[in-house]
């Protein structure tokens, strides 16, 4: 019998379990290592949590990944007294989205070339969330392109991805460790 | 580690408006707002921003942390974009412009000569600016305080959103708890083998590293978990029929009138934007004339 293909856009009863476990523990995260701070670069805190959409839209698919950072966003700056800003969930939104759109090609989590393609898709997926979170500034703030590059686009993005390279192999070594373990 | 969200009942007019009203209203005063840039349509909005956001009946040391993040925010797209770089006037205020100090000006006792083209539009934008700013961080930076986080996932259905979406939210407002607890657990553990998160030596690459052997057992007992959570969830038929929402909401009279209110003020905005051709950036005369 040949195999189904592995639909990425599925949004069942694991994947709205998933976005909800990815959305409240992103939100947890980041809430306990807000205070870890990039040196030189402002206002901009380190924030390793943003591994969180990245890996959950590798593991479980785009939709996932997008809920995961939207809705994790949301709740991390509801639980921090921050607000609501959007368009700056919406960039994490995609942080995870695009990642997300490489899970149907991975078989092995722990394999090298899974984990470099996950690695480029954290850049490519880091470059489009952060960019139109920064762009939206434009749209309310009124800001120029060199300020949005600058005080916005940049900061966010080097921090995200070197959180991204960094955290990302370790989380995709240790599920695939209990995808074998369990056989899921 | 203690999560515990900032929403309180303070039994305020913002506490008796449906949560449906206040997402329909934000949105429509965020559309609104940057819709334009005249000070006519900026200095009413400002307004019922500040009206808004009164209604909440908020303290200072309770919303003082989201202040702290809209303050820095206001001071590098005003003060330092705006006023010392120009950059954040690009693209609305026309080049040139009256210039207020055309020879520049000394710094006493230092004798640096400085040449600042600080023009009157730019002032006038700066103040614009805040405006808008301010009128849009009034409305959302409320919103944790003042919205009970149990009437998410009905408001959001309420809103239109398919019904896993709004569960997916309820679902996640449900698990921080758990998840914090996991969190604080996970953390002790680690420390009583001599972990230290909030060690500082090391660069930014070892810092972040150290986070591991925290995020790891945290996710990974996460989603064993959640596989437990979907197989119940799938034994009890999860998404086989439209859902129903323990939290209800109910539209009052206020709630139409408010409805009413922000279709008026976006349609408003529209026609004014784009059949009239008004709200586009501007100077006024008298504040022309403070300079000359």
């Amino acid at each position: 019998m040949a195999e189904k293909k592995k639909s990425i856009w599925k949004f069942g009863t694991r994947e709205v379990v998933f976005a909800a476990i990815g959305a409240a523990l992103y939100a947890v995260l980041a809430y306990a290592t807000n205070m870890l701070q990039l040196p030189g670069a402002g206002n901009v805190a380190i924030r390793p949590a943003v591994v969180i959409p990245m890996f959950f839209g590798i593991a479980f698919g785009p939709i996932v990944g997008l809920i995961t950072g939207l809705v994790g966003n949301v709740l991390s700056d509801l639980l921090s007294g921050w607000g609501f800003w959007f368009w700056w969930s919406l960039g994490n939104g995609l942080m995870g989205l695009i990642p997300g759109l490489i899970s149907a090609s991975i078989v092995d989590y722990g394999e090298m070339k899974s984990i470099l393609m996950g690695e480029l898709f954290v850049i490519l997926g880091v470059i489009g969330g952060m960019g139109i979170a920064s762009l939206s500034e434009m749209w309310v703030s009124g800001a120029d392109m060199n300020t949005v590059l600058f005080a916005n686009f940049i900061p966010a993005s080097v921090s995200n991805i070197i959180n991204g390279l960094i955290l990302l192999p370790i989380l995709m070594v240790a599920y695939a460790a209990i995808t074998k373990r369990s056989g899921r | 580690m203690l999560i515990s969200w900032r929403y309180k009942h303070r039994n305020s007019i913002m506490d008796r408006i449906d949560p449906r009203s206040r997402w329909i209203f934000s949105f429509a005063f965020l559309l609104s707002a940057t819709m334009v840039w005249s000070a006519n349509f900026l200095f009413p909005f400002f307004l019922i921003a500040v009206v808004w956001y009164a209604f909440g009946k908020t303290r200072w040391k309770e919303t003082r942390r989201g202040w702290m993040l809209v303050g820095f925010m206001l001071f590098s797209m005003i003060v330092l974009n705006t006023i010392i770089t120009g950059g954040g006037a690009g693209g609305v205020v026309p080049p040139g412009g009256y210039v207020l100090w055309p020879d520049g000006f000394v710094i006493p006792i230092i004798n640096w000569h400085i040449y600042f083209g600080l023009t009157v539009e730019r002032i006038w934008f700066a103040l614009c600016q805040l405006m808008r700013l301010g009128g849009v961080s009034l409305i959302f930076v409320l919103i944790p305080y003042t919205m009970d986080p149990r009437a998410y996932g009905a408001t959001f259905r309420g809103l239109g959103l398919p019904d896993k979406i709004a569960y997916t939210m309820e679902l996640a407002f449900r698990f921080i708890p758990t998840l914090a607890r996991d969190l604080s657990v996970t953390l002790d553990a680690q420390k009583a083998r001599g972990y230290e998160l909030e060690k500082v030596k090391g660069g930014l690459f070892k810092k972040i590293a150290r986070i591991a052997p925290l995020l790891v057992p945290v996710t990974m007992n996460a989603i064993i978990a959640s596989e437990d959570v979907a197989n119940a969830m799938d034994l009890r038929c999860f998404g086989q029929a439209k859902r129903t929402w323990i939290f209800e909401l109910n539209y009052q009279p206020w709630d139409y009138a408010l409805n009413a209110f922000s279709a008026l003020m976006m349609i408003g905005t529209l026609v004014a934007v784009y059949g009239f051709n008004v709200g586009g950036f501007w100077v006024p005369d008298w504040f022309m004339q403070l300079f000359l």
